[in-house]
This record gives C-alpha cells, structure tokens and sequence, in this order.
C-alpha cells in the first residue's frame, strides 16, 4: 500500500439505481470512508440518464454496461452483468496503473466479478452478505436457488473477511455456509440522520392531510410488497387496530403482493382506511415517516431492518416484530415495541399500544433517536470498516501475493 | 522462447467433439516448435496441474458452483477459475506468456478480462457457432451465447478459422473485418506453420 488506502466497491444498485437497500448503504459507506481519507472507486450497473463516469461526494463511480437484452432468467442476467463488470472494473484497475487494495464486493449480485479480479490482481476481496438467498426464500427448494446458494458460497470463500450487519446475521451467514467465526465481522448498517434534521416542520400539517384527516392516526409501512416483508399481517391487523383507535394505515412499495393485499383491504371493508401510495422519492418519504404516529415493520425475514433506523431518525416510534436484525435494533418498551412475527393480534396490540398512549410513545421515541446517533452513524461505521480493511492488509503484506 | 496460454472447455481425457483432439494436437505441434504451452480446460475431478510426456503443462479447473440449471450458467461460473489459473501462469512466468488463444465461446470472457487487466492479447479460434449450433434459433439463451461470441470477435487481436465457409459466415454474422480472420484448415499441409505465423503476429516477434 503506497499513501492513502484505495477501496474498489463493487455494487449492483448505486444511486440513481435503487431497488434495495444496497444501494444507499454503498452511497453513505463511500461518502464516509472518502471522509476518513481513504480514495473510493465504485464499480456499479448504468442507468438511463446517470453518467458512465462522475464524482459524487468526492467518490468516483463507474456505471457500466449492464447488460440489456432480454435474459433468460435473473440469476443468467447476474451472471451476464458480471461479465461486463469484470471487464471493465479491470480497465480501471490497468489505468490506474493497480493502485487498488482492496476490492469490496456487495451480494453474489457481483461475485464473479470480485472473485474474477481478486485473482487476477491478487488484491484481497472483502464481502458484506446484506442477505441470504436461502433466508429470502425461507429455504432451498429448486436448483435455480440452489445455484444461487452456491454462489453465495463461492463468494463467502473466497473473501478474506466477511462483513455482517447484525449479530443475527453474522450467526445465520456462519450457519448458511459453514463460515469459521473469526473470518465474520459485524458492522451495523448506519442511518442518515441529518437528512432527517433538515425535513421542515412547518409545512408536515397540510403536507399530512394529503394522507390522513386530522383525527386518524397514521400508521405507516414502508418496504418492498413481498411475503417475507410481513405487509400481509399489517392487513390482517387493521380491523382489530381500527376497533380501539381511529387510524389510516400508509402502505409505501411496490411488489408482487400489491394486487392480493388491495383485494383483502376491500373485502374486509376497510378500503377507505388503507392507502397504498406506490413507491415514493425520499423527501416525501422522510416526510411522511416525521409525520408517522406509529412505523410499522412486521417482516418474517429481516436481515437488518434499515427502514426502523430510519423511523428512529424520524422520530416516529416503531412498532417491529421480534427477528433478526429487528430484534437487536429495538429494546423493547425502550426504544420501540417487539411484538410477535405473523400475528395479527400481537401487531394490533403493539399498534394500539403506542397510539393510545402519548407519554409512551414519547419515551421510546427520544430513546430510540439517542440511541441511532450513538450507534447507528455513518461516520462511525466507516471508520469499523476501515479497521477491517486494515486488518485484512496487515495479513496480506505477508502473502506471497504481496 | 514464445509462452501461450490455450482456454479450452474441452481437451482429453474428457471428449465432447471434435475440439479436444484438435487442441491436444495443436499443443503437442507447438510444444515441437518451441512453444511452451499451458493449456487451461475443464474436468470434473482430474483438478491440478500435470506436465504431459509430450512437454504441455495441462491444468483442469473444476466449478466451484455445483448446481446449475443449464450450460450457460455452468460456463459463466467456470470462467473465475479459468482466470485464477491464467493469472496465476502469468504471474509464476514472471509476466512472460505472449498471448491466449481462446476456442469458441465458452471462456472468452476470462480472455477478454485478462486483456484488459494485463494488455495479454488473444487469439479466438473458431470451431463452430450459436447460430449453426441452435439452427438459427433466437431465444434469451442463445443471444447471451452470440453476444459473448460478438465480445470474443470483437476484443480479438485475431480470428482463425477452420474454412473459408466459416470465415464467411463470421463475417455475415458478426460483421468482423475480412483482414483479422485467417483460413488455416486443419488438415492442410502448412497448418502448423500458419498458426505459428498469426501467434507472431499477434504475441511479439518472441518464435524461435
């Protein structure tokens, strides 16, 4: 290593491309990391109208060519991107004549392509696995997630260190792939906060009644809507909430569930009470977390839970059901309320609980807004990423790669 | 003394068509006259490197992925292996291989990340392609097989191929131009001495 330490993440989601949670996790670990002195290349998939090259925050991205003809399936598209990643991150590489330390690769998304250049620049690959396919699909059941599964894997062993955001993950990813326990490291996810501090005050009343009346309370979700997200059992619960408070419940996301879950909301007759309102950009989605009386997150399968951080940011208390990475984020009837995965009654007693009791709610609200800035900031996170980086490097100058 | 590396999904022991036995003759002619030769290829357990009595260092890979749910896949996966080997050949030789000559599709795109990483130029040796293999046909699946075939042709330094059908019909398809695709029928007198010609052209003035 010759001056500052240079890190090449590579990430299938960057900003402007969002599908998940990566993709803002990447922005602010790069923009913090670039903060702390290190030099940052993101390797990332295009998007129409983003440019193929720019600086953003002092952080260099690439977009590459992602691949656009019709794939046969998903996983095939993941593979065929991959391709062009490897290729083009390694003309990178060439002309900036190696001055790379470490590569950093986010998910088997791009695990080809970190396998591919660890090797031929014999640099150290690092992983942080946000999620499991066997976690996302409550098993193994087909050879396409099998496949998948396996390339998990492949990444996994290929990499030096693996980066976790909770302890729940940590032990499940050690499970999953048979990990010894000193190759894992856990680094939370972090929020931004002062995104949060900057959202005005002033104009949340008029800003509100475009979703509620003034005498509902609002509950709000956000999250892809898909089974292992749970939306399912929110709905389930609107009647029993609805017999103790007078509520609108705010549904934000798209997903395969969107037309079934439309279909039970009006059939149990509570269609004026539910507003599902698509995907949102981020200024009014911060918006309508500040202005949530409750935030909802009732997953199944929840690796970290990044949307109750940033409830927390917002000051809204939570509500979430007590798994993975959710139950480390909330200490229950302290800095949220834990309530039980897949229970309807257990949800709505939760819901009730925080709505119907103002000084409660305020308690676990400014505990919980202490508690993301002590624990959950990105300044902070970058620099335990740094360590790992480090640590990784210390071990390397004694390969006879180095 | 010139260094190449040869990619070939197959190569005895394991057979699949007529590649194999094509590959292994290449190498031991060119072993003849003087080229050192690593051959990269695919078995699924004979894994490691051996030194042939004919003087080629073979070194088979296996996937580190087991389950797959088609070829295209398969290939994909197998190629970070490809270019672990390729890299590691590259860097125990001291940076000396001259070039990669890559037959058909399946690992041209451990080649082409190799040229960009190190500036290795490559050879793609045409045996046969998507479009005849699949009758035409125009799925997802074979437009994933034709555009990395498209890739290979087009971050090539050269083509050879095998008749001058073929040389037409790479053309026709792929639009490469006439003066980077060489005929060297593989039966024919000057075989050997053909392709020792384009390895000059394309990895340096380093054949003995």
């Amino acid at each position: 290593m010759v001056g500052e330490l240079a890190v090449m993440m590579l990430t299938w989601e960057y900003p402007p491309r969002i599908i998940g949670g990566i993709s803002p996790h990447v922005y602010y670990l790069s923009k913090s990391l670039v903060r702390s002195g290190l030099k940052v290349y993101v390797v990332t998939c295009d998007f129409p109208g983003a440019a193929q090259h720019e600086v953003i925050d002092e952080v260099e991205v690439f977009r590459i060519d992602s691949y656009k003809n019709p794939s046969p399936d998903f996983a095939t598209w993941v593979y065929l991107m991959n391709i062009n990643m490897q290729k083009e991150a390694a003309a990178i590489v060439k002309n900036i004549g190696g001055r790379i330390d470490v590569f950093h690769a986010h998910d088997w998304l791009v695990a080809n392509a970190g396998i591919g250049l660890k090797h031929v620049f014999r640099k150290p690959l690092l992983t942080t696995i946000h999620s499991t396919e066997i976690g996302r699909r409550n098993g193994i059941h087909f050879d396409y997630e099998r496949m998948i599964h396996e390339t998990e894997a492949w990444l996994t062993y290929e990499a030096w260190r693996v980066i976790c955001c909770s302890a729940y993950m940590v032990s499940h990813v050690r499970w999953a792939f048979g990990l010894p326990e000193d190759k894992l490291v856990m680094v939370p996810n972090g929020v931004d906060f002062e995104a949060y501090a900057k959202v005005k005050n002033d104009d949340l009343s008029s800003f509100r009644s475009k979703f509620a009346l003034p005498e509902e309370k609002i509950v709000l979700f956000v999250g892809r809507l898909v089974y292992e997200k749970g939306v399912h059992v929110l709905v389930s619960s609107v009647p029993k909430v609805l017999g103790k408070v007078d509520a609108k419940f705010v549904i934000v996301g798209n997903g395969y569930m969107k037309e079934q879950l439309l279909n039970i909301v009006k059939s149990m007759g509570v269609a004026n009470k539910v507003m599902f309102t698509g995907f949102v950009d981020d200024e009014t989605l911060r918006k309508l977390q500040s202005c949530a009386d409750v935030s909802v997150v009732p997953s199944l399968f929840e690796p970290f839970g990044i949307v109750a951080l940033e409830a927390m940011a917002a000051k809204s208390p939570v509500v979430v059901s007590d798994t993975g990475g959710l139950s480390e984020i909330v200490e229950h009837d302290v800095t949220g309320v834990k309530v039980y995965p897949e229970n309807p009654d257990s949800l709505a007693w939760g819901i009730t609980k925080v709505l119907l009791d103002e000084s409660y709610a305020n308690w676990i609200r400014s505990n919980a807004y202490k508690k993301i800035q002590e624990k959950y900031n990105w300044g902070k996170i970058a620099q335990q990423t740094q360590n790992v980086y480090e640590a990784i490097l210390k071990e390397y100058s004694k390969t006879t790669w180095a | 003394m010139m260094q190449a590396i040869i990619f070939s999904w197959e190569y005895p022991p394991r057979i699949v068509g007529h590649l194999a036995d094509y590959v292994k003759e290449l190498a031991t002619q060119l072993v003849k006259n003087k080229v050192k030769v690593h051959v990269v290829t695919y078995h699924d357990y004979l894994t490691g490197t051996y030194e042939e009595p004919e003087g080629i260092t073979t070194h088979r890979v296996t996937n580190p992925v087991r389950t797959h749910i088609g070829v295209l896949t398969w290939v994909l996966t197998l190629n970070q292996e490809v270019e672990r080997i390729a890299s590691n050949i590259y860097y125990e030789t001291d940076r000396q291989v001259n070039l990669i000559d890559v037959h058909d599709w399946h690992f041209i795109p451990a080649a082409v990340t190799l040229k960009k990483a190190f500036g290795l130029p490559f050879i793609y040796s045409v045996e046969s392609l998507e479009e005849h293999r699949c009758h035409g046909a125009n799925t997802p699946f074979n437009m994933a097989i034709k555009s990395i075939e498209w890739l290979g042709m087009y971050e090539a330094q050269r083509l050879i191929v095998k008749s001058e059908w073929m040389r037409d019909e790479v053309f026709r398809l792929y639009k490469v131009p006439l003066e980077k695709i060489k005929v060297i029928p593989a039966k024919s007198a000057s075989w050997i001495k053909s392709i020792l010609a384009i390895y000059q052209i394309v990895g340096g003035g380093k054949v003995v």
